[in-house]
């Protein structure tokens, strides 16, 4: 019952508090209100007695007890300014100032300090005594980071403009109040583990350099990329090719054989199945400017009347395309084609007319840009050889028929020869010429072979113009001939191979009549034979099984050190060392022109080569004369 | 990481082989050896494709995934080592 005037004496105060700290709040004068609490706490703790101090303190401490409370900003201050807090110090003050048994006899004023922390340490003595006591509590610098998914600027990865705010927060009543701005925490690199999985962007763009690296680097890709890895390089090493297809769509894969390991396999086959289909092969010759390029020529297709009789086609190595990069045909059966050597768009060809034609590969015409007369200074029978020597200022297409005429032009003028020649025989014998070849580096001196099956030797100008010398030895019409032309340390130019009908390659040297060697190895007309460019040992022949022999005089001059038969055994027309010497083109009387790529250890000569081959042939010319005596003597005998 | 570039560049000079790409989950290029555009264009194309194909073999049987992938069109083959994050495109021309 004593109770209640207090209590009601207390609301009112409260009531009135309540009313008055808004104004003070607006007066923004501290001090002010300062001494108006002061005085009116004052009065209040003067106003009440003793008794109700403990049960007060209760009923204080448990209205006051309410931490739950939104605040706003009058309440802020209040509690600030207010007593409340104050009250039970107040009390306790009062309390102890009325009890006086509170031994540390500080007569406590108030500090009013703004600074929590400091009131707080004030009130923290006068929670010794008592439980329950509300106290300040320690300011905590919370930091939350806000759970939001990061989206990464392509532009910045630093950190630049988010920092992590550390917000000084009050107490703990101010716990609910809401964040001044929630700001996105910053995240760097190092500490999350799981940025490789947020670093997308909306639309999969682009990932930076550093994320990229950062992705190889990491633990699962190095797991993944061993497995998966292995298992790429196993597949990829499996060249089993499931659709490969038998039906001959894809001729590169198909033609001829592979032969037994690196000797010699072959590369391509070019055919053609308007233009080269059932025609022979007559002709071959690669490009000196392109090493790519290869020309063969072509006989008349017997089947197909109404097609041009003459065909030449220029095939192209380096791209894998099956048809020919220029189509050129005449009239005529084209019996021989070369290259222009100073002119790189001119191929020439020789006819079974007896004219000489040029096609250009800048006209868009297929037909023969120029062409010889067919008249009787020129050529009236087939046309076998032909070829440009000379040099870049100097330089002449020498063209030989089968009547023995060679004749000499210029390539600018086609209309008549600047020089022809009879090559006639003892003053004679017309020397009916299938086959001519030059030395290396010589324009007047050539070898020409013939069908009575003798080579001959001949210059061009000088008194001796005409034949010179004639190399007996063969039992059937020349049909190939070539002049050693790998130039090295010793000079060879001497030596020369001829082919012929009678199954033998044989090797003169124009020192002597008389043949040094005569190759023996096959069994059908030996149809073409050439010197390697490179190699001075070597030389390839062709016959009539389509056998490609590779010879090396060095190895042995009983085998050949390599051969391949051609699939289907057609046979082989002719055979053309390319100009690096690695590669070889054959033509066959099916019309397919096939080439062969010479393994390394056969095709490139070691540095001792030439000399070896000094030490060859003088082996065989001691053989030859041994086997000469021997046959004398048996013949004496 | 030198092992990894190793690996790569023997795959990349293995015969025949056109170009390499590695692609992470999401389908962005990460490290390639073909240009930007045919490169993304693959990334995405053969990522929705490996995807299809890891959900079809999850579904005939949920024990099962996907180890391999190898498209064999007219031209190339393109090969496929998938795993749960990253995809490794190797495009090789056979008949070399």
């Amino acid at each position: 019952m004593s109770l209640t005037p207090t209590f009601l004496s207390l609301l009112l105060l409260f009531l009135f508090l309540f009313c008055i700290f808004p104004l003070f709040y607006f007066m923004t004068n501290q001090l002010i209100t300062h001494s108006l609490t002061h005085s009116l706490t004052h009065s209040l703790t003067h106003s009440l007695t003793h008794s109700l101090t403990h049960p007060l303190t209760h009923s204080l401490t448990h209205s006051t007890a309410q931490p739950l409370r939104v605040i706003t900003e009058d309440t802020c201050l209040f509690h600030y300014l207010v007593p409340a807090p104050m009250s039970p110090s107040a009390k306790s003050m009062c309390s102890e100032t009325g009890s006086q048994d509170s031994g540390d006899g500080n007569s406590r004023t108030l500090h009013w300090d703004p600074d929590p922390s400091t009131l707080q340490l004030h009130s923290d003595s006068d929670l010794l005594g008592r439980s329950l006591r509300l106290g300040m509590a320690k300011v905590t610098q919370v930091d939350f980071p806000p759970k939001q998914s990061v989206s990464y600027s392509k532009e910045t990865q630093t950190p630049t403009c988010t920092q992590t705010h550390t917000q000084a927060k009050p107490a703990e009543e101010e716990e609910e109040e809401e964040m001044a701005e929630p700001k996105p925490a910053e995240e760097s690199k190092e500490e999350k583990a799981d940025q490789e999985e947020k670093q997308e962007e909306v639309t999969p763009k682009d990932l930076t350099e550093e994320e990229k690296m950062q992705l190889l680097h990491s633990e699962e890709f190095m797991a993944f990329f061993d497995r998966g890895s292995r298992i790429v390089e196993r597949a990829l090493s499996e060249r089993v090719d499931v659709c490969f297809d038998y039906s001959g769509r894809d001729l590169e894969d198909k033609e001829g054989e592979m032969q037994a390991g690196a000797k010699m396999s072959l590369n391509r086959a070019f055919s053609d199945e308007r233009w080269s289909k059932n025609r022979v092969v007559t002709c071959l010759d690669w490009s000196p400017q392109y090493p790519e390029l290869l020309v063969a020529s072509y006989n008349n297709n017997e089947e197909a009347p109404h097609e041009p009789d003459g065909v030449a086609l220029v095939w192209n190595m380096k791209f894998k395309k099956t048809t020919p990069e220029y189509t050129f045909h005449c009239q005529s059966a084209v019996m021989s084609a070369a290259f222009a050597r100073f002119h790189p768009n001119l191929v020439v060809g020789g006819t079974y007319s007896g004219q000489i034609v040029l096609w250009d590969n800048r006209s868009n015409k297929r037909t023969p840009v120029q062409r010889t007369p067919l008249s009787a200074s020129a050529h009236t029978h087939p046309v076998y050889c032909v070829n440009v020597v000379g040099t870049q200022n100097a330089h002449n297409l020498i063209s030989i028929s089968t009547d023995g005429k060679m004749c000499s032009w210029s390539l600018d003028m086609l209309s008549q020869p600047q020089d022809s020649l009879e090559l006639v025989f003892k003053q004679s014998k017309a020397v009916a010429v299938t086959s001519m070849a030059f030395p290396l580096g010589d324009v007047n001196n050539f070898v020409v072979g013939s069908e009575d099956g003798s080579v001959y030797t001949a210059c061009r100008h000088g008194s001796k113009a005409g034949i010179s010398d004639v190399f007996e030895g063969h039992h059937g019409p020349v049909t190939g001939l070539s002049c050693h032309s790998a130039g090295g340390p010793v000079d060879f130019s001497h030596l020369f191979i001829s082919a012929s009908f009678d199954w033998t390659v044989k090797l003169w040297t124009t020192k002597s009549t008389r043949p040094l060697y005569s190759f023996e190895d096959s069994c059908d007309y030996v149809y073409d034979v050439m010197w390697s460019p490179t190699h001075p040992a070597l030389f390839a022949c062709v016959d009539g099984s389509g056998r490609l022999d590779l010879w090396n005089l060095n190895n042995d001059t009983e085998v050949p050190s390599a051969s391949v038969c051609v699939n289907g055994s057609p046979a082989l027309n002719r055979v053309r060392w390319a100009h690096s010497g690695r590669e070889i083109a054959t033509g066959d009387s099916d019309g397919q022109v096939l080439v062969y790529d010479v393994g390394e250890q056969i095709c490139v000569p070691k540095a001792d080569e030439w000399t070896r081959l000094v030490h060859t042939l003088v082996e065989i010319n001691e053989n030859r004369d041994e086997g000469e005596e021997l046959a004398a003597q048996r013949l004496v005998a | 990481m030198a092992e990894v570039e190793e690996t790569l560049k023997r795959i990349q000079t293995h015969k025949g082989v056109i170009g390499t790409i590695v692609v992470n989950a999401e389908g962005i290029p990460i490290r390639t050896t073909l240009d930007n555009s045919t490169t993304v264009q693959y990334a995405g194309l053969l990522h929705q494709l490996t995807m299809k194909a890891r959900s079809t073999v999850r579904d005939l049987d949920p024990q099962n995934d996907l180890t391999f992938l190898r498209i064999r069109p007219k031209k190339h083959e393109i090969m496929v080592a998938p795993d749960k994050e990253y995809l490794l495109i190797v495009i090789q021309n056979p008949s070399e």
